[in-house]
């Protein structure tokens, strides 16, 4: 029986007088891993940061358990709302002026950080370095641990891959599952690499002109007959 | 005809958007503002990281600041004398030289030298933080952005201007005592009589109340173009400029009105 986490209904976010999304629906069923997919501005992380309090969206509503509706909740409530959520951003987005050790330290502060460094693969000796220091590659593994250190009810992924060459990408994608295997985090991931979607998602959402334009199993995408979805997997847009 | 009024119409058109636009960035600017002055009083304070903005704004700016408090203070003596020697007057030089040093000089001219040096690097700082999504990155681990990086600034600001434009007067005293004594062959014990006999507490008091005002004013507006950055590198480079010349205008705008205040004029 799934269980719904989230619930989108009619969700609707402009800048500066362009619709990005327009009367969006979407459901999270909690422990399951949804992919975000679609072009590049189709509105896929506007819609991840509507879901996780970031933005404030015009109108529609996003529900989460039992809350009905983000919109309405006040500033303190809502910092502890943003809390439920573990977020790998696109550039990993570290505090550069802090080390590995006092960015996971953000995450949690009195935590033995070796156990989750081993999750990631990582030596002990990072924690004294600088994020400059690190390839693109160590930071988004850094970027993962300090995600999940803060044992989120969601986890997003903002373009896990990107900016990896496809070799670094691969042992992303495997460490990704890995963990969300092992966590059984309800797991959004906002993606253009359709690896990442046959590799850990259960469901995708193609999201085209502001609205999801497909939903369903990842295995079955490729039988879908919807033609933005097989231009956009074709890479034709 | 139909083509003037639609260029009229147009021309009515640009200047609305640039009125509108104005009004917009002082809303914001005046919201910004209030946010700022609750979070002071507010949730957490940081003072590691105060700390360490206190260091960079304070202590890394004195030897800026003490350059150009000591060239000015020369320059002045020299000047002055210049001018002086034409109708007699050499023993007004201590008093014009502590005059100018601790009622405009020092306050403004580390206020404009802190403006470029450290003014600069908040806006740039909070602005890669923003266009990099470390801000975002914050609030998702509970830190609230206002407490962590902008109160700290604004504090250090407010208490470091004051010290550093203190340091400043001193220097800047001793640069005109330097040149008047070492090249204008003056007696050093009467130049200090002068110089201490001359000034009173207000003159040093409105400069330290001015550096405080310019000490908000840089790191605010410092703060205010990092946080509004958008874009890219370039959105970056953009708020570091708007920052300097928003911050350098605002000084001597308000430098003229608290000068104006303090002395009656």
């Amino acid at each position: 029986m799934r269980r719904l986490k989230i619930n989108i209904e009619n969700l609707s976010k402009s800048f500066s007088g362009k619709n990005v999304l327009k009367k969006l629906n979407l459901k999270v069923y909690e422990s399951e891993s949804l992919a975000i997919i679609g072009e590049s501005g189709s509105g896929k992380s506007v819609l991840t940061k509507c879901i996780d309090g970031l933005l404030d969206y015009d109108s529609g509503f996003i529900s989460y358990d039992k809350i009905r509706n983000i919109k309405e909740l006040n500033s303190k409530k809502k910092n502890a709302y943003m809390t439920k959520f573990g977020i790998l951003f696109q550039n990993a987005a570290l505090f550069d002026s802090l080390t590995i050790e006092e960015n996971l330290r953000f995450a949690k502060k009195d935590c033995d950080l070796s156990k989750i460094l081993v999750d990631v693969s990582l030596p002990k000796s990072i924690l004294q370095e600088y994020p400059s220091n690190l390839s693109i590659g160590v930071q988004k593994r850094i970027g993962l641990a300090r995600a999940i250190l803060k044992d989120p009810e969601i986890l997003i992924l903002d373009e896990p891959t990107t900016g990896l060459d496809p070799i670094i990408g691969r042992q992303i994608i495997l460490l990704i599952k890995k963990l969300v295997k092992k966590n059984k985090i309800t797991t959004i991931t906002v993606t253009h690499d359709m690896e990442s979607v046959y590799e850990f998602s259960d469901y995708t959402a193609f999201i085209k002109n502001g609205k999801i334009s497909w939903y369903g199993k990842s295995k079955d995408i490729l039988k879908s007959r919807n033609k933005p979805l097989i231009n956009f997997i074709n890479g034709i847009y | 005809m139909n083509q003037f009024l639609k260029k009229f119409i147009n021309y009515l058109k640009k200047i609305g958007d640039l009125s509108f636009g104005i009004f917009c960035s002082i809303g914001e600017i005046v919201l910004f503002f209030i946010e700022c002055v609750k979070y002071i009083f507010l949730d957490k304070f940081y003072p590691k990281v105060f700390l360490a903005q206190l260091i960079k704004i304070g202590y890394n700016s004195l030897p800026v600041v003490g350059l150009t408090s000591i060239f000015t203070g020369m320059v002045l003596a020299l000047q002055s004398y210049t001018g002086f020697s034409r109708f007699s007057a050499e023993s007004a030089i201590p008093n014009v030289v502590v005059l100018s040093i601790t009622r405009e000089l020092a306050p403004v001219l580390a206020g404009l030298m802190v403006a470029g040096r450290s003014g600069a690097a908040i806006a740039a700082e909070i602005g890669t933080m923003k266009v990099t999504e470390q801000i975002d990155a914050l609030k998702t681990l509970s830190t609230n952005p206002y407490n962590y990086l902008i109160v700290p600034r604004i504090l250090a600001g407010l208490i470091s201007l004051p010290f550093l434009v203190f340091i400043g007067d001193i220097i800047g005293v001793f640069g005109g005592y330097l040149i008047c004594t070492q090249v204008l062959n003056f007696n050093p014990t009467v130049y200090l009589q002068n110089t201490f006999n001359f000034v009173q507490f207000l003159d040093v008091f409105s400069g330290l109340v001015k550096a405080c005002v310019f000490g908000f004013i840089i790191t605010f507006m410092g703060c205010y173009h990092g946080f509004n950055a958008k874009g890219g590198a370039q959105g970056v480079g953009m708020s570091t400029t708007y920052s300097v010349v928003s911050s350098s205008i605002l000084i001597l705008l308000t430098n003229y009105i608290l000068t104006s205040l303090f002395f009656d004029l």
